[in-house]
């Protein structure tokens, strides 16, 4: 027993301390090291702040020298797929502008009017500092969904900027290094966002869940069975980090249309496929009643009015193009209906002519058969030769007249 | 002489191979840890680490093995010296299998080597949930931990082939 044990202690210390071939270091020091590391590291200790900064500008650079092959595989993989897809997709696109071209007018008023009564109750933010930085890295680790983008303090990046990518809410600045910074992906387990529901204007808070999607959190099951509509998730703007109204995704529903039991939100971005985003802060707009802003109000009014007007001129004219083809429509039908009715007639007219034609030729023949021989010529007559028009005239006045 | 020469150069550049894995798969976009598959992952550095760490330790130095972890943490956003602190108790554990090993064999090594995971991840569970806050998914970190122990087998043969073959070392199993 003493003796096991005593193996067990070598065998252990020997492990800890041996420092074997071609080793500097023991594994004691190390982990003696790494835990300090952990710990001055957790502690915010400026030292080790200095070495990480450091240690991360070179990484953050080699990482994306190192990644270069793969991600060259990666992006030829995805252009050869775009090229297969290349038919599809412009059928999808061409389908989708011209529905979005519809809406556009009717989003422009809805937009304006938003930021006239957003002004009113002081809650309009103004996009500040707005930069656009590339994606260097993207790789997802299993607790920790962020990018890294190539821009940092140096560009006037800030903790807690608001990162957008097409419009969509792609996540937040977690970390500022001097030429490079990290995102934390709204597909992160710990990234809670406000979020509210529309329509329903329902408050909850979203986490991520994997990749491509989202879970609600904090959220009555008894609100969402109400409204059995698609709903879509834009940020609450509670919490003042992020600025209400950036959309988020959609909420996925059944056959039914009834909210899944998951509460599952899919992403309107696919966070894999990010090359460049937008880092913006938001600051709110003074609400005041000086004589600047109520020309802004007034011109506001004007443009609202203005784009009303269009899209009601639009509106009639586009009832009048309606109205117009209906018309034409109905011509273009009767036209048609005319056109089969004179070859029809014409048709018929020939026919009669035909047959008009063939009952003289009979008449004249039954006639020949009485008359003829009244008006043919013989040897002892001068009457008319046959098949002349003169002996026909004959036969057809039932002989010669005297 | 020259030929003597030229096999020294890709004799040595073969030793490096190890080292050159172990930094590319702490520096790469692509983690096998997180392929996105829902019941696929593993932890290719964890196979490598304790591979060597076993077989032939003069192949990948702690100092290398301890800057890998650094870089990977860097990379994954971890607190840094996570993945330092988890590469070298691995480390230990190889060490100390070797220490007490008289007459290898791979199956013993495997379930050692699934203890180490086991304890590891368990550990690494714990420090970023309880220390840190992380929030991480327990089921994929057991996915990870069954495919790491079988693809150990793989890997392990790949290696020993690798060194068989490239390298002309037989005294490895």
């Amino acid at each position: 027993m003493e003796t096991s044990r005593d193996d067990f202690v070598i065998a252990i210390r020997s492990a800890f301390l041996k420092k074997g071939t071609q080793q500097r270091f023991s594994l004691l020091s190390l982990i003696f090291f790494s835990i300090v590391f952990l710990i001055l590291g957790s502690l915010n200790f400026k030292a080790i702040d200095y070495i990480k900064k450091g240690i991360k500008e070179i990484v953050y650079r080699s990482s994306f020298i190192v990644s270069g092959p793969e991600n060259f595989l990666k992006n030829n993989y995805l252009i050869i797929n775009s090229h297969f897809n290349l038919y599809e997709e412009r059928k999808k696109n061409i389908g989708e502008l011209n529905y979005l071209r519809s809406r556009d007018l009717s989003q422009q008023i809805i937009t304006l009017e938003n930021i006239k009564y957003k002004k009113l109750i002081d809650d309009y933010f103004i996009e500040d500092n707005e930069t656009v930085a590339k994606v260097l890295i993207d790789k997802q680790s299993p607790f920790l969904r962020s990018v890294i983008i190539n821009k940092g303090s140096k560009n006037n990046i800030e903790l807690g900027m608001v990162v957008l990518s097409e419009g969509y809410l792609v996540g937040k600045i977690v970390e500022v290094n001097f030429f490079t910074s990290r995102v934390l992906l709204i597909s992160d387990i710990n990234s809670k966002i406000p979020v509210s529901l529309q329509p329903g204007d329902i408050q909850a808070i979203m986490s991520g869940k994997n990749k491509q999607e989202g879970v609600l959190q904090y959220v009555k099951d008894k609100n969402l069975s109400d409204i059995n509509k698609e709903k879509q998730v834009l940020t609450s703007g509670a919490g003042g980090i992020f600025k209400s109204g950036i959309p988020i995704g959609v909420i996925n529903t059944d056959e039914d249309l009834a909210i899944n039991l998951d509460k599952v939100v899919s992403f309107h971005k696919d966070f894999s496929q990010l090359k460049y985003v937008k880092v913006v802060s938001f600051f709110k707009e003074n609400n005041n009643l000086d004589p600047s802003s109520k020309k802004n109000a007034q011109k506001m009014e004007s443009e609202i009015e203005e784009t009303n007007q269009r899209q009601e001129t639009l509106r009639i004219l586009l009832e009048q193009k309606q109205i117009a083809d209906e018309i034409r429509i109905k011509i273009q039908k009767e036209n048609n209906f005319l056109r089969n009715e004179h070859v029809r007639l014409k048709n018929e007219i020939s026919l009669a002519k035909k047959n008009n034609q063939q009952n003289k030729e009979i008449k004249f023949l039954e006639m020949n058969l009485v008359y003829g021989h009244k008006c043919r010529k013989s040897f002892f007559n001068k009457l008319y030769k046959v098949g002349t028009a003169k002996y026909k005239e004959c036969v057809l006045s039932k002989g010669l007249k005297k | 002489m020259n030929k003597i020469n030229r096999n020294n150069i890709v004799n040595n550049l073969y030793k490096y191979i190890p080292i050159t894995l172990l930094f590319v798969s702490a520096l790469n976009e692509s983690d096998f840890n997180n392929l996105g598959l829902k019941y696929f992952s593993f932890n290719f550095s964890y196979i490598l680490i304790f591979y060597y760490s076993l077989k032939k330790s003069e192949s990948l130095g702690y100092i290398a093995i301890f800057i890998a972890g650094l870089f990977n943490d860097v990379v994954l956003g971890a607190p840094i010296g996570l993945s330092s602190l988890m590469y070298l108790i691995i480390c230990v554990a190889a060490s100390y299998l070797r220490n007490i090993t008289l007459r290898p064999s791979l199956l013993k090594d495997s379930i050692f080597f699934l203890i180490t995971i086991l304890i590891v991840n368990s550990l690494l569970f714990i420090i970023l949930n309880f220390i840190f806050g992380f929030e991480t998914n327990y089921y994929e970190q057991i996915t990870s931990i069954i495919w790491t122990f079988l693809l150990y087998f793989l890997f392990s043969t790949i290696f020993d082939f690798f060194d068989h073959y490239f390298l002309g070392r037989n005294n490895v199993r």
